[in-house]
């Protein structure tokens, strides 16, 4: 069925049989029903008509009579039938008349034609037809598709129409035959070329290639240390036949754990992933990194992506006896969320509710939900009700860190000293703590009933201490459970309201003894002391009723309404599901979604621009196994995905076409944060390759990880890196994430926040970028980690220039490339002769220094670093000589570079 | 509109201005005035009355009873027992509490009369220049939440900071520096950077914060050993290798951006220290700002800064000083608080009024929240101090067109909750907006499916602050 007539039979489905209609409707009567009702409820009942109570202005919009009467400023002349023109409510709008533009907000302004419509409504007399006529001449003449969903607050909400353009996430998929022997992606991507009679660029330059599929599926270069390299067996194999030669390589890579380390982390930067819970306390998750691996063994094992999902939304529902299916559960708990001694339980409990409804509707739905919560959807066919329905699948899910043992799989490498850190910190606080509490049992005495700060025997900022010691210890020891077998994960149950939490939930034993069963209503305006409707679990109707999917049944009460869900984002006929996973797989692999907004499918997102290969690529998705790896290689396997970046006609390209959006040649781009620091020590050979396990603490900038950092009740421990380089230096993924401390190598470099899903990484180009790559400990220790390994490689000077190309860039220099370094080089040195380096001194205390609250005045104290009583840093200054210093130099450069940076 | 993003080109002030670049770099007016026909400063919407502000941002929220509110009231319900009612009841307001009250004086000061706590010894003299505000509430009592509800409109963090809109909407004045300046406590307020972010406007908007410790601005200065002569000569071998790989790639504007942020950062690292050098200043002005007085030297150098910075051209800057969360011996926590800040703003708005500047320099203080006229019975009643309070605050505006000498709402006799001129912080954004001649409704973004502002969903302007 092809999509015109698609929709005509939907609209043919939906629409009520017309009765017959009266005389024939006026042009006036038309405009009222069909553009200026709904239009005044959208743009002007809000202040002048939903709140009898509170009309702005004294102007009520309700009735014809009403509005004849007009407002406070400019009473009848506000609508004189006949006159458009001289009809205040016409001038307004127009926005000609200052202070009086209606809607006030610009963002709301009515276009032109809006505008003449009112005019030419009030020339025609202003009819406003009753109720039945308007149902009468809608049905007769009205554009648009009206759809049918649970139903909305208001009537004129359920019966609106949509352009149907904007629908087309829910309609089923329309999949077109692609003639046998064309690659189905390029078919469809040529086709619009072919149309447009833009000619596509060739193909790469397979060393460009390279680096594009490596990175592209893995995240790192290609290891240019194997010998042959493997780019070299590329180019060769590129040469016979480019096709085969991209889908072996590109096998091999999906083969490697390092495949699925990066995809992870592109699937977590939509679930937003952390070490730590965020807000005032930041304490810390210590099982998230189960779920972070779980993630990564995914994507390794190509679990169908419906499984995926499944585990994800309902994994404890599914089989609560196997650990893997708690901890891919983890996903629901990822958002930032506390409860403190301050706030109130049953508000940070919707908070959560709310939260895991927008993020499950963005991420497996590609709809933003969150806007439903207070009022039906301004422009997607969701109600207020399916967003309540979509909470109360939620509404018996509650939190518990729960007994999950360790998986063969799972990497328990390090666990054994892996608490060494950890328990280290808690005993020097402990040691403080008792000194502390052993001076208030000696001066204790003193304590006059006219008590002041420090009557019990300690300085004021030793009394903030004490809190400050306690609050750490605490923390510290719920951190102890990372390495205990232990999911972040849910329980389906009734709510137990929880004043504080600061440890460890159990789940009850029964989980449906203690607490309650929360009420499934519609929160009216979104508050959650103000009930309305009872609501049923329940997903969204409009995916449901447009999709032609069969209704599936949603239990309630004590039933798995995860589990409904899940089975209902990750049945076949789901219009959504697929066709938002292929679109994210997509945009990993060309930087831009062929709908343009990965979380966003609805009408304020972009629409996809090849909505055909769309369709035929989440149907083919299906047909193979919901298999991501297979997605991988289709997509690879096309010429599309060859093209140079590089158009023979690129200024055309740019000036006719600057949105980009046809695939002539290959969109470039830059090294994502993770990418960037991983490439640097994959090229340094520092990489620790270890996949997954407990996060490890990279060096970060030390004035930040030394920067007091509050958390309620004092502050936090100071960030010190694990000890020895072999622990810190592995892959970015795999460094702990805390939502209060950003690593600011991360952050510079557009690493998103983890509070809100991120659909698709961002590129800024900000000099401190430059400052960091230039100036920062950390990359210039990996420059000169770099010349180390390289200063050892055989061969002459020249040799050991051209090494450094071959490892940074995948390619050999040019003559005129190693004159300039080989020059470069020996100044370098030079500079460097003259230079004496001391080995660089860790003190294991540092004195801090922040603000006692009792006080409000600076105090000091000392806090021991444990880390840094065996901290053995990465190559230094003082153990190299003035020539690998100097080949250090150029290594520098070479991190900086444009060719660096970006991929063709 | 937002401007439709082009495929390679960054937006210029994208790398020029992203966690401040070039601050006060000479050479680069030259390399910016080739480009200033690019250049479209936006316009106010209507005439402003402010035109740069300056935001004393008083982090875990000072008791507005301690200082500006006096409550007699509570002088005689002192340690009696205090009750709160409703379903919002949190654990802090959890076991037996009391009534106490403010350890402090008031007097009422300068020829309007007003109310001001009698440890604020130089403050006092300026509150004829000043329009206190009794009617402001928030929703949230935890810090993070409610720190990002008044820095950025959303109690979750991720939205852009006041700064950030309103650069987004006036543009910069000078060329040469941020709009947007963060002067932080060396320990970053809960929620961290996310309390100045740029959120979701274009990365220049995003406040340049600098550090009052260590490198004012992250890895500004190479490590040591490094030579600048050195820096240079890398930078040289790193544009010769940069050119054969631009030369092939025509029309690439964002790596020809990169190419030049390197550039502007070289220059940074000579450009920052300047800004930051207070050496022009007289002794006199030093003194006045209590600059070099161990007490007041850290907020001084942050009021002083801020005046060279608003002079220069800076349009928002944000000053902290805290931390005000004095839950207990609110006599002593709050007094040294108040006399750390009290010399350094009078001396600002002194010193601002005298150059001239303060007519159009919006000045604004307030915390995160406000405090409560309850507490537990601490020390017997004598170790007291107050608990969150969303209800009410301490706020006050000066210069910028604000109505100078007036107070203007009121709390309830106790001071719990504000009764009069009532206004939700939104309101409060949309007014600072109002005098910096921006309209709240029509300052919007375009982003995750809606048109976004400051306001959240629109607020309204509080005419009563309006001189």
């Amino acid at each position: 069925m092809n999509l015109q007539r698609l929709i005509t039979a939907i609209l043919l489905m939906l629409a009520v049989v017309p009765p017959l209609v009266g005389a024939d409707a006026t042009k006036g009567e038309k405009l009222f029903a069909l553009k200026l009702k709904s239009l005044f409820a959208q743009k002007c009942a809000a202040c002048h008509g939903d709140d009898p109570e509170e009309i702005a202005g004294g102007f009520d919009m309700r009735s014809r009579q009403a509005m004849l009467k007009g407002g406070e400023s400019y009473g009848e002349g506000v609508l004189i039938p006949g006159k458009g023109k001289k009809s205040f409510l016409y001038i307004a709008t127009t926005r000609a008349e200052e202070g009086y533009e209606m809607p006030p907000k610009e963002a709301e302004r009515l276009s032109k034609q809006q505008s003449l419509w009112i005019h030419d409504w009030i020339n025609e007399g202003a009819p406003w037809p009753d109720d039945a006529r308007i149902a009468e001449i809608q049905n007769k003449y009205a554009e648009g598709v009206t759809v049918a969903t649970s139903g909305g607050l208001s009537d004129d909400w359920t019966n609106r129409r949509y352009e149907s353009k904007h629908l087309w996430a829910y309609l089923p998929l329309n999949v077109e035959q692609v003639p046998a022997g064309v690659h189905p992606v390029d078919w469809f991507i040529d086709r619009k070329l072919k149309q447009i009679g833009l000619p596509p660029a060739g193909n790469a330059n397979p060393r460009e290639l390279t680096r594009r599929i490596s990175f592209g599926l893995t995240g790192l270069p290609p290891d240019a240390a194997k010998t042959p390299s493997r780019a070299a067996e590329f180019e060769r194999q590129f040469k016979n036949d480019p096709q085969e030669a991209v889908v072996r390589y590109a096998s091999e890579l999906m083969a490697t754990s390092h495949y699925g380390e990066h995809f992870g982390r592109q699937w977590l930067d939509v679930a937003r992933y952390a070490d730590s819970a965020g807000f005032a306390n930041d304490y810390a998750r210590p099982n998230a990194w189960r779920y972070r691996d779980y993630v990564v063994r995914s994507f390794n094992d190509d679990k169908p992506y419906d499984e995926f999902v499944r585990e994800q939304l309902a994994g404890d529902e599914l089989d609560s006896n196997d650990p893997e299916q708690l901890i891919a559960t983890g996903f629901l708990r990822m958002g930032p969320w506390e409860q403190t001694g301050m706030s109130v339980f049953r508000i940070t409990r919707q908070q959560w509710l709310d939260d895991v409804t927008d993020s499950v509707g963005q991420t497996f739905l590609g709809h933003s939900l969150q806007c439903a919560k207070c009022h039906d959807h301004k422009f997607d066919p969701i109600p207020t009700r399916d967003y309540y329905r979509m909470t109360a699948v939620f509404s018996t899910t509650q939190f518990a860190e729960r007994a999950a043992p360790f998986l063969k799989t799972e990497n328990q490498v390090g666990f054994h000293q892996a608490n060494t850190w950890t328990k280290a910190k808690i005993a020097a606080y402990t040691k403080q703590q008792q000194e502390l509490n052993q001076q208030v049992s000696k001066r204790k005495k003193k304590e006059t009933g006219n008590a002041k700060v420090g009557d019990n025997g300690l300085d004021p900022g030793d009394e903030a201490s004490l809190a400050r010691i306690r609050k750490n210890i605490a923390r510290h020891n719920w951190e102890l459970d990372k390495t205990k077998p232990i999911a972040l994960a849910v329980y389906t149950g009734n709510t137990i309201v929880r004043n504080n939490v600061g440890n460890r939930l159990l789940a009850p034993a029964d989980p449906w003894g203690k607490g309650y069963l929360e009420k499934d209503v519609i929160l009216t305006g979104g508050d959650a002391y103000t009930h309305g409707d009872t609501v049923s679990p329940g997903p969204l109707s409009a995916a449901e009723n447009l999709g032609a999917m069969p209704a599936l049944a949603f239990p309630n009460g004590q039933g798995q309404r995860r589990l409904a869900l899940a089975n209902w984002i990750a049945d076949r006929r789901n219009p959504l599901s697929a066709r938002v996973m292929v679109n994210r797989v997509w945009s990993w692999h060309f930087g831009k979604g062929l709908a343009g907004n990965p979380n966003n499918f609805g009408a304020t997102g972009k629409l996809p621009t090849h909505a055909a290969l769309l369709d035929y690529l989440a149907s083919w998705f299906m047909e193979h196994d919901w298999s991501v790896k297979n997605l991988n290689a289709l997509i690879l396997s096309s010429a599309t995905y060859r093209r140079t970046s590089r158009h023979p006609n690129a200024t055309e390209l740019d000036t006719k076409y600057p949105q980009d959006d046809l695939y002539a040649a290959f969109q470039p781009r830059r090294l994502t944060a993770e990418e960037f620091r991983d490439a640097m020590l994959v090229t340094s050979g520092e990489l620790n390759r270890q996949v997954g396990g407990i996060p490890c603490r990279p060096d970060i900038n030390l004035e930040v990880a030394m920067q007091p950092r509050q958390v309620m009740g004092g502050t936090a421990s100071v960030y010190e890196p694990d000890p020895l380089p072999i622990e810190r230096n592995r892959r970015s993924i795999y460094a702990e994430k805390t939502r209060g401390l950003r690593d600011p190598f991360m952050e510079i470099f557009n690493q998103p926040g983890p509070d809100k899903s991120c659909e698709l990484r961002e590129t800024s180009t900000v000099a401190p970028q430059a400052l960091t790559l230039f100036n920062a400990i950390e990359v210039q220790e990996r420059a000169l980690a770099f010349a180390g390994r390289m200063i050892k490689q055989d061969g002459d000077d020249a040799a050991i220039v051209n090494g450094t190309f071959e490892l940074a860039l995948g390619r050999s220099a040019t003559t005129d490339e190693v004159k300039a370094c080989l020059k470069h080089w020996e100044r370098a040195t030079q500079a460097e002769a003259g230079k004496k380096y001391e080995p660089q001194h860790y003190s294991s205390q540092v004195q801090r220094t922040v603000m006692a609250e009792k006080t409000g005045e600076p105090y000091n104290f000392i806090e021991i670093l444990p880390a840094y009583e065996n901290y053995v840093p990465d190559l230094q200054p003082s153990q190299t000589d003035a020539r690998t210093r100097g080949l250090a130099q150029i290594c520098l450069v070479i991190f900086n570079l444009n060719e660096f940076a970006y991929l063709d | 509109m937002n401007r439709p993003y082009n495929r390679f080109s960054p937006d210029r002030r994208d790398f020029l201005y992203g966690l401040g670049a070039s601050l006060g770099s000479v050479a680069l007016t030259s390399l910016l005035q080739a480009d200033e026909a690019a250049t479209d400063s936006p316009k106010p919407h209507h005439p402003p009355k402010a035109k740069r502000c300056i935001f004393l941002m008083m982090e875990g929220g000072p008791s507005h009873i301690d200082t500006f509110d006096p409550k007699p009231e509570l002088s005689k319900r002192h340690l009696e027992e205090f009750s709160r009612g409703g379903e919002e009841q949190s654990a802090m307001s959890s076991g037996k509490r009391y009534f106490v009250k403010s350890p402090f004086e008031f007097v009422k000061a300068g020829e309007s009369g007003a109310d001001i706590c009698s440890e604020w010894v130089h403050l006092k003299e300026r509150v004829d220049d000043m329009c206190f505000f009794r009617g402001a509430h928030v929703e949230s009592v935890n810090h993070p939440t409610a720190c990002y509800h008044v820095n950025t409109g959303n109690r979750f963090g991720g939205d852009p900071g006041l700064g950030a809109w309103v650069n987004y909407g006036l543009g910069s004045v000078n060329d040469n520096l941020p709009g947007f300046v963060v002067l932080p406590r060396s320990s970053y307020p809960q929620g961290g950077a996310a309390n100045w972010s740029n959120g979701f406007l274009p990365a220049r908007f995003q406040g340049t914060p600098l550090r009052p410790e260590g490198s004012p601005i992250l890895d500004l200065n190479p490590p040591p050993g490094v030579t600048r002569g050195q820096q240079r000569t890398n930078l040289d071998l790193l544009a010769t290798l940069n050119k054969k790989h631009f030369a092939n790639r025509p029309g690439r504007s964002d790596l020809e951006a990169r190419l030049n942020s390197y550039e502007l950062a070289y220059r940074m690292q000579t450009e920052v220290p300047d800004v930051l050098d207070m050496e022009g200043e007289s002794e006199a002005t030093l003194q006045m700002y209590g600059i070099g007085d161990a007490k007041t030297d850290a907020f001084g150098r942050k009021c002083l800064l801020a005046r060279r910075l608003v002079e220069k051209g800076v349009r928002f800057v944000q000053a902290y000083a805290g931390n005000w969360d004095s839950h207990d011996y609110i006599q002593r926590a709050h007094g040294s608080l108040i006399r750390s800040v009290d010399r350094p703003i009078a001396a600002l708005l002194k010193d601002l009024k005298e150059r001239g500047l303060l007519k159009d320099t919006l000045v604004f203080f307030c915390g995160e929240f406000g405090r409560t006229p309850d507490n537990g019975l601490r020390g017997g009643g004598k170790s007291y101090g107050r608990d969150h309070n969303a209800d009410a605050m301490a706020m006050w505006f000066a210069g910028g067109g604000t109505k100078a000498g007036h107070t203007i709402g009121a709390t309830d006799e106790v001071g719990g909750k504000a009764v009069e001129c009532v206004h939700h912080i939104r309101d409060v954004h949309v007014t600072l907006l109002h005098l910096l001649g921006l309209n709240d409704n029509q300052l919007t973004y375009y982003h995750a499916g809606r048109f976004k502002q400051l306001s959240q969903f629109g607020g309204q302007v509080i005419e009563e602050l309006i001189g």
